[in-house]
């Protein structure tokens, strides 16, 4: 007869878990007990039935890492019901795309819309005070445009080469101007006509006129041009007056994108497999079980794939913020107030005050240094007549004794 | 894998990565499945299970303290979520003439291994136990758990743990119809 205690350690011995203690005892047991070895070597057999039993259980189904994947994925409920038609091939592509750039349409659409609000209000304003013809009494200022962001410009261009040979490297880049301009308005419809030409868009625009005379016009634009065309793009925004700043911006968005298109096709295959099972057929609930993951997985692969339009857009277009200030030195207003010209005028005369005293004081200097010149003068001219007198009177005197 | 793996994979699900709890899942999701199905007997409800257990790994992954092994955790989720599914269903999973028939097929004490490794009278033996039993006899001897992880897993006291381990077996011995073997 086993000792209970002995008994119940004995399935903890078989699979090598207890501490050494507990070992000990079981052992020493074992080495007295007949029937203890017995309980162990059948415990053992036991075991090796259960772990072989284990090894032939039937695998974890797929389906089921799927379908876990699918619950902890968080459902946008708005794609997944505008998705109720054919869930194959590109219809849903050309969707994604759609929607992406009817938004991005509609977004510019509003900002423009904003912009015309603000540009009529301001303008109201500007009527209203008479202050529209005082601000454009600017003087043109020519100041050479600091050009220290071409060189980090030029350093990107040249980087690409060598890149290209070892790893692509996708590049979303943003650029931003600031450029001093005579006329903002001018300025800004040359702009946009430039970003057009060349293929590009206005994203956002924000004008805003001076309200008081103390303050500059300028326009703050969002636009996006094709990648390959930003340095031409910036060239032609920079020759609109005087640079101020000039600056761009990469982010490497390649890591993102490779990850993004192996996580679709991870999805692609899922769905393939779905589609397979849901093919094979069978019971009602199967199928609808099938029917639901494939809609889930389809929508994952829409989500992911308007996530990867978007990057890919970035890499396509750049952005650029343009910022239009109107040039002014100073921001000085441009016409003197009353008191300033009352203040110019004493200013003036003080100084014409000045003036002419410094204009008496130098020419008695002057007179000072050239004091001698006269002296020596009339020194000469008085000895030459006292000569004249000396010999004038004993000439005179001479017949005298006639 | 070992149990730091673990432990960082379930940090990243904590951090919401879905590449790690596919890994989780592919690491444990077969054991779980096994484990769930040889408690329950019941494929689907089984297989929803396993989904269940993953799910929730997922959400409470930041609230694995780290006090045992991640196994244990997941184990202790995949046990109370069995047994809770049992219970709803109130089921008598033993279906007792088969278990007879397959007690009946059994002659002699040397018969013992090879009828422990006929599959078919194994199963309607494990089946002829209460899921208590199961998961101790699954736990110990397939999963290699030791006394306090079984404990925590089905939440009751060591003590108890070694009782049910003992008897699991008895039972599992009379319901494969093995005698003692002389000592």
């Amino acid at each position: 007869m086993i000792e209970h205690e002995i008994a119940e350690l004995l399935p903890f011995y078989a699979n090598g878990t207890l501490d050494a203690a507990d070992r000990a005892r079981v052992e020493a047991e074992l080495e007295t007990c007949g029937t203890c070895a017995a309980e162990l070597q059948e415990l053992q057999t036991l075991a090796a039935a259960l772990r072989a039993r284990a090894d032939d259980a039937p695998p974890l189904p797929e389906h089921l890492l799927v379908d876990a994947l699918t619950r902890i994925t968080p459902r946008p409920r708005a794609s997944a019901s505008a998705q109720r038609g054919p869930w194959w091939g590109t219809p849903a592509r050309y969707a994604t795309a759609a929607v992406l750039v009817v938004s991005v349409g509609a977004a510019a659409v509003a900002a423009y819309r904003t912009h015309e609000a603000e540009v009529t209000r301001e303008s109201q304003v500007a009527v209203a005070g008479h202050a529209q013809e005082a601000t454009r009494a600017t003087v043109f200022r020519v100041q050479q445009a600091p050009r220290s962001a071409k060189v980090a410009q030029n350093a990107d261009a040249a980087a690409p080469a060598p890149q290209s040979v070892a790893k692509q490297h996708r590049l979303a880049k943003t650029a931003r101007i600031e450029v001093l301009v005579r006329d903002v308005e001018s300025a800004l419809a040359r702009a946009q006509a430039t970003v057009r030409s060349m293929g590009g868009d206005v994203t956002a625009l924000n004008d805003s006129s001076p309200r008081d005379a103390g303050s500059v016009h300028t326009a703050a634009l969002t636009v996006e041009v094709p990648a390959d065309r930003l340095d031409g793009a910036l060239d032609a925004l920079a020759a609109l007056g005087a640079v101020q700043t000039r600056a761009i911006d990469a982010e490497d968005v390649d890591a993102t994108i490779v990850d993004e298109e192996a996580r679709l096709r991870n999805l692609q295959h899922e769905e393939a497999d779905l589609r397979a099972l849901m093919d094979k057929g069978g019971k009602v609930g199967e199928i609808l079980t099938v029917q639901q993951n494939l809609s889930d997985v389809r929508g994952q692969i829409e989500e992911l794939q308007a996530q990867h339009v978007h990057d890919l857009h970035r890499v396509a277009t750049s952005t650029i913020a343009i910022t239009l200030s109107e040039d002014r030195p100073n921001g000085a207003p441009a016409k003197p107030g009353a008191s300033a010209r009352i203040d110019g005028a004493w200013r003036s005369g003080v100084s014409a005050l000045a003036d002419t005293f410094l204009a008496f004081v130098t020419a008695f200097v002057w007179c000072v240094a050239f004091a001698p010149v006269p002296l020596a003068a009339g020194a000469v001219a008085y000895a030459v007549l006292r000569t004249y007198r000396m010999f004038g009177s004993s000439a005179s005197r001479s017949p005298s004794p006639r | 894998m070992s149990e730091a793996d673990d432990r960082v994979l379930l940090e990243r699900i904590a951090g919401r990565d879905r590449v790690a709890f596919e890994s989780f899942f592919r690491l444990h999701g077969a054991a779980v499945h096994r484990f769930v199905r040889d408690l329950v007997r019941d494929d689907g409800l089984a297989e929803e299970l396993t989904s269940d257990v993953m799910v929730e790994v997922w959400r409470s992954a930041a609230r694995f303290g780290g006090r045992s092994r991640a196994r244990t955790w997941v184990f202790g989720i995949a046990h109370h979520k069995a047994i809770d599914a049992l219970r709803k269903r109130r089921a008598t999973l033993v279906p007792l003439d088969a278990l007879l028939d397959a007690a009946t097929d059994l002659e002699g004490p040397e018969a013992a291994a090879l009828r422990a490794d006929d599959r078919r009278h194994l199963d309607a033996a494990l089946g002829a136990l209460s899921a208590e039993h199961r998961a101790v006899l699954e736990l110990t001897y397939v999963e290699g758990f030791s006394q306090k992880e079984i404990a925590e897993i089905v939440d009751c006291p060591v003590a108890t743990v070694k009782t049910r381990a003992f008897y699991a077996k008895q039972r599992l011995r009379e319901a494969l119809g093995t005698v003692e073997r002389p000592g």
